[in-house]
């Protein structure tokens, strides 16, 4: 682990921003794993909901959670798993041995992507001029997952329980997607924490 | 901006996050070494291009990376519906 870098870890902003509109923190080196299966297959959801412990969300655009797991729903027959960092490798033998023989593929994704959590009074703001996908909260309730575009890059948000949002970028946009956001929140002031 | 239904995410999203994959239900030949190679160039390279009612496919690239159909005039660009690939179309021009 000692040279494992996070896709943002070149960052150097203060961490205080005296009424910063806008608050950013990468959920660092978290575990990415992702699953495809048929959801009509009743033997592959149970053994996945027995394994993980909470059942996958077959409904679009659904999330699932348990302790420090999630489950986004990225299409019919594909998920994404977000579990604790550096027990990845754990959760894909797991799966792995207990799906043996089924027809389903796991795929180790954490190097690929990262995980930002935005907060703040400006969210909303910054919401607006960066995606196209409307986020207002009549529209995005908590624990709902999209994916669209963010500014030029593609993101997958999730609203989370305290009403900010989780978005996975790849770690290729990852500086793009910083220099955005610093722009972006120009007007209402960026904190790194 | 096309506001488009994506029959996977089952919601409304902007043109944006879609790319268009040209037309919908081309079959590909069971043998295609009986086929002429005019036969063969048509299924390969040649479209209709019709003014009105076309089947095409789309690809919710920034979404869930699902290919559907759409059945969309072309010279109004009014959607009248999106299916799975799969399924047939509803709308096909011909009076019932």
């Amino acid at each position: 682990m000692t040279n494992m870098y996070t896709p943002l870890h070149h960052i150097t902003l203060p961490d205080t921003v005296a009424d910063a509109g806008i608050v950013m923190r990468e959920d660092k080196l978290r575990g990415h794993l992702n699953l495809r299966g048929n959801p009509e297959d009743q033997a592959f959801t149970e053994t996945v909901a027995k394994v993980l412990g909470v059942a996958l969300p077959l409904q679009p655009n659904s999330s699932a959670e348990i302790g420090s797991t999630c489950i986004y729903w990225l299409a019919p027959n594909e998920w994404l798993l977000l579990v604790a960092a550096g027990t990845q490798d754990q959760v894909e033998a797991d799966l792995r041995s207990a799906l043996m023989g089924q027809h389903f593929a796991i795929t180790d994704i954490s190097s690929g992507q990262t995980l930002v959590n935005l907060a703040g009074a400006k969210l909303d703001e910054l919401m607006m001029k960066s995606t196209v996908y409307d986020c207002h909260s009549s529209h995005f309730p908590v624990g709902k997952v999209v994916q669209t575009t963010f500014a030029k890059t593609g993101a997958t948000i999730y609203k989370c329980t305290d009403g900010s949002f989780d978005l996975v970028i790849r770690r290729s946009f990852a500086d793009y997607f910083f220099l955005w956001l610093k722009d972006a929140s120009e007007d209402y002031g960026l904190a790194v924490i | 901006m096309l506001h488009i239904y994506c029959p996977y995410c089952e919601e409304m999203r902007e043109e944006e996050e879609f790319s268009y994959s040209g037309e919908a239900h081309i079959v590909r030949p069971k043998d295609p070494k009986s086929l002429t190679d005019d036969e063969w160039g048509d299924y390969l390279f040649f479209r209709t291009n019709p003014r009105g009612l076309h089947h095409e496919m789309w690809h919710h690239s920034a979404g869930c990376r699902r290919y559907f159909n759409v059945t969309r005039d072309t010279s109004t660009y009014r959607i009248y519906e999106t299916y799975k690939i799969g399924e047939k179309p509803i709308v096909t021009g011909e009076k019932s």
